[in-house]
């Protein structure tokens, strides 16, 4: 079971004080929750599996608070879990008994549209798609596009670096912000990065993205927004086997074509999705691509047919192209409803976010099947397959006593498998503390107290979301030692001149 | 005299980290060298020379990613992409060749160009090297080793500490290992010029092309002084300045796209569009900045000034008036090579009018004597930089790695 730090008795005894001073930082009413039933909404995020109570929850409206709240935090050595719209899968907004959570959901507001620059400066609790609808009046649109896009904040994905699925083409978060406001645990506002496409320093802006609310509260955030393509086309792309449907989407990219989209999924998720939406999947191969091509009609139309050419070559079983828009659309629609659709077929699902070198996809599902006997639970699989980032959803049922234990062992052994292939624990959904405890399987301890000590650099006292993406806390006076290991002052082996 | 540590292996690099840290010596770490005369003269009498430290480990053009250790020539590996028809993105330019006389094309190493964050003019559309690093192994200043990232495209696992390595000139770590991904070549490339003398009238276009549908991938102006330069027939037949934008990607849809823009901009001036080595031959000038290139003993200035890229035409004038410097414009404004002649950098000149408009100033090129008593790098943030020495201190707690290289002598120990 997943141990957090132990709650601070202290703070839990001076609650009462803490209320009422986060209640003068922000005297409107509802902006500091207390009360029991008030708090269970924030309870948990979107890796619903594990709950606890925040000691409370504040919602600041402006900087200015953020600043007094968390300087507050830092004198009196309060731990704080900032949260965003809470979709997070790996529960890097998992609250603490002893800790202040605080929402960034007041900070909605799109602060600025620069066309000239195709920049975008907005608040974090933006949603992801709210930056695209206040541009597409225009032609714009923010690329990266988690399937959270609906509901979930830019400040989140921020603090994830999240991706989606045109990805391989456009980049993930990292890729497409360029500067933020935020907010340290010492109350000091820090502008990183801007308009201009250099920054002075060490690159900060790429440190904090993907950071997970551990080294500050970002407070405004400017991102790149891109000319939306003319038009988009999609095929999809049936296979007897995933080797096959691997080894097409190897093609396409060795004929140089970088799809906008380039997904893959395997027969139980073909069949569950279908069953869904009736996007007219085929039921008949083991393997199905989805395929978008965008860009100006002449390109999409030229692209199309050449990677249908390398389809038929290699060996597709089954070809359609989206002949209209809603056609392009219906295609997706069973991909976009690919964790639902289990859903219905599974009392509960885990959606695990392993990345895997491409050309190993065979041997990684074939070894899935084997860990899902192991198991006893069933598999199905939806796949980034254009940058390698997979995401089986294992089926469980969490009133099944054990059951829920037996998922998570499972999801381990998933992960590490991807990592032995030479891939990575987590694609966009983050470390958290959903794999928290599964670092040491791609990282030494070496390597992590360097990432710490980049915590350290921002964060001395650990007060910001502590019990996420470590799975040891270092102390900072222990993370500051120098193990010197003064080698000799001869050495032979290195040459010298 | 000057020792030389050559590691060979990864290990050997480590004990030679390890080896400066018990005896609390400085190291000046270099790969090729090439790049040596960017930012202050290092503070150390030894060399940790990584040129040894070479190779590509693996290349897998399906998988788009190479992995290759830090002292492999940048030559070789361009080559090796070239085999398979691909290419960095963000298409490093010859930038040794602004620092030093007689530098060949593609000087450098893998290793330098991540540490130095290098770009060239696809940036506005693509990133620099910290977007397309994947993974890196190093040492760090506490002769440990550390890594982190890895090989494949999309990796969101623990502190993405290979943003931070990029452009950190060897202060936190010597990487010996970097994984890059990598990008197939477009099938075509085609440049619309349009003839344009004036700056702001430049950025004006530039920002319509950038605006438009038809995903241009490089934005410059080049003045008239500097087009005479470039060996192309119709450059030189306009007699004057031109803007030049570029279009990738298949055939048909590079036809359309450049028709298009020769549509859209034609009420900004004359457009002529150039294809195959011509178009290429435009991209290398502006990328290796060319006008620029001088032999290093003239007493002239090379400024790199970074602003939001629609202010780059109003800083660009305000800079040449002022200096009465050359200014040749990348990254749709966004990038302003500033090259001053005379004695005098005019350093806060040039910094107060960047940092007006939101960017900032590098000193890329200046005599030795100059460098030492003018911070080459924008000053930081203060705020900024007390995180930024704090991370300096945590992963080089004795300052041995390129003491010196980021600030000048007088301001050492004020930042990073």
């Amino acid at each position: 079971m997943l141990r957090m730090p132990e709650p601070d008795q202290h703070t839990l005894a001076r609650r009462k004080d803490i209320i009422a001073a986060m209640k003068d930082v922000i005297p409107s009413p509802g902006g500091v929750i207390v009360d029991e039933d008030q708090l269970r909404p924030y309870e948990c995020d979107g890796l619903m599996a594990y709950r606890q109570l925040p000691m409370i929850v504040v919602l600041p409206e402006n900087t200015g608070q953020v600043a007094a709240i968390l300087k507050y935090c830092h004198t009196h050595k309060i731990r704080v879990v900032p949260r965003g719209a809470g979709t997070g899968l790996s529960g890097g907004a998992l609250p603490m008994a002893d800790a202040i959570t605080i929402s960034m959901m007041k900070f909605n507001r799109v602060l600025d549209i620069d066309w000239d620059n195709r920049a975008a400066v907005v608040q974090p609790g933006v949603t992801n798609l709210g930056i695209t609808r206040a541009v597409e009046h225009k032609g714009f649109y923010y690329a990266p596009d988690p399937s959270s896009q609906i509901a979930c904040s830019i400040g989140g994905n921020i603090a994830e670096n999240s991706g989606g699925v045109h990805s391989l083409k456009y980049g993930l978060t990292t890729n497409n912000v360029l500067g933020v406001e935020m907010v340290t645990i010492e109350g000091e506002i820090l502008r990183v990065g801007g308009k201009g496409l250099d920054q002075t320093g060490y690159d900060l802006l790429g440190i904090i993205t993907g950071s997970e609310g551990l080294l500050g509260i970002v407070t405004e955030v400017t991102v790149r927004i891109l000319r939306k393509p003319e038009t988009a086309r999609a095929l999809l792309l049936g296979f007897n086997s995933s080797e096959e449907g691997g080894k097409c989407v190897a093609a396409i990219i060795a004929a140089g074509i970088i799809p906008g989209g380039l997904e893959m999924m395997d027969a139980p998720a073909i069949k569950a999705t279908e069953d869904f939406v009736h996007a007219g999947y085929p039921l008949d191969v083991e393997a199905l691509l989805l395929v978008e091509l965008d860009g100006p009609q002449v390109e999409v139309d030229y692209l199309i047919e050449r990677v249908g050419n390398i389809a038929k070559d290699f060996g597709a079983v089954y070809s359609r192209i989206s002949e209209t828009e809603e056609e392009r659309l219906l295609f997706w629609s069973g991909r976009k409803n690919a964790f639902p659709a289990i859903g219905r077929i599974s009392p509960d699902y885990m959606c695990m976010d392993g990345t895997i070198p491409r050309v190993r996809l065979a041997e990684v599902l074939a070894g899935m099947q084997v860990l899902s006997q192991r198991h006893g639970l069933g598999v199905a699989n939806v796949f980034h397959a254009g940058d390698g980032n997979l995401h089986p959803l294992i089926m469980f049922d969490a009133n099944k006593p054990g059951d829920l234990e037996r998922a998570e062992a499972f999801g381990g052994d998933i992960l590490k498998l991807c990592v032995e292939v030479g891939g990575v624990l987590s694609g966009e959904h983050g470390i958290g503390v959903e794999k928290r405890d599964l670092m040491g399987e791609m990282f030494t301890a070496d390597d992590m107290k360097h990432q710490e000590r980049i915590k350290m650099a921002f964060d001395e006292d650990q007060l910001l979301n502590p019990g996420k993406v470590f799975p040891t806390l270092h102390g900072c006076g222990e993370l500051k030692t120098l193990h010197a290991k003064a080698v000799a002052d001869k050495f032979p082996t290195i040459p010298r001149f | 005299m000057v020792d030389v540590l050559s590691p060979t292996t990864p290990d050997q690099l480590r004990d030679a980290v390890g080896w400066a840290l018990g005896s609390k010596t400085p190291l000046e770490v270099i790969g090729s060298g090439s790049k040596r005369a960017f930012g202050h003269a290092v503070l150390a009498d030894t060399v940790l020379d990584c040129s040894k430290l070479s190779g590509i480990l693996f290349y897998e053009p399906e998988e788009l990613v190479i992995s290759a250790r830090v002292g492999t020539p940048l030559a070789e590996i361009k080559a090796a992409l070239a085999e398979k028809n691909q290419q960095f993105h963000f298409e490093p330019g010859n930038f040794p060749a602004l620092l030093g006389d007689d530098v060949v094309p593609d000087a450098g190493t893998i290793g330098g160009l991540v540490a130095t964050n290098m770009a060239g003019s696809r940036r506005i559309k693509v990133g620099a090297a910290r977007d397309h690093l994947l993974g890196f192994e190093a040492v760090s200043g506490r002769a440990e080793d550390f890594k982190s990232g890895g090989r494949v495209m999309k990796n969101v696992t623990g502190f993405d500490l290979s943003k931070l390595m990029s452009g950190s000139f060897g202060t936190l770590g010597v990487m010996h290992t970097v994984n890059l991904k990598v990008m197939p070549c477009d099938e075509q490339s085609a440049s619309i010029l349009v003839t344009c003398d004036d700056p702001k009238v430049a950025n004006t276009i530039m920002t319509a092309a950038m605006g438009s549908e038809n995903e241009v991938s490089a934005a410059a102006w080049i003045s008239s002084a500097d087009v005479r330069l470039l060996d192309i027939p119709v450059a030189s037949e306009f007699g004057g300045g031109l803007v030049a934008l570029r279009v990738e990607g298949p055939k048909p849809s590079v036809s359309w796209r450049s028709e298009a823009l020769c549509t859209a901009l034609g009420q900004y001036g004359e457009t002529y569009e150039l294809a195959g080595s011509y178009s290429q031959r435009l991209w290398q000038f502006v990328a290796d900045v060319k006008p620029f290139v001088c032999a290093s003993d003239k007493p002239n200035m090379l400024w790199r000034v970074s602003v939001p890229p629609a202010s780059g035409g109003a800083v660009a004038e305000r800079l040449m008036d002022v200096t009465g410097g050359r200014v040749m414009m990348d990254w749709a404004g966004g990038l302003i090579w500033l090259q001053i002649t005379g004695s005098d950098a005019m350093a806060q000149q040039v910094r107060d009018i960047a940092g007006a408009s939101d960017g900032q100033a590098v000193l890329v090129r200046a005599p030795a004597k100059m460098r030492e008593g003018i911070a080459v790098f924008h000053p930081e943030n203060p705020a900024l930089g007390r995180i930024n020495a704090k991370l300096r201190q945590n992963f080089d707690p004795e300052g041995i790695l390129n003491p010196g290289r980021l600030s000048p002598p007088s301001a050492i120990g004020e930042g990073a």
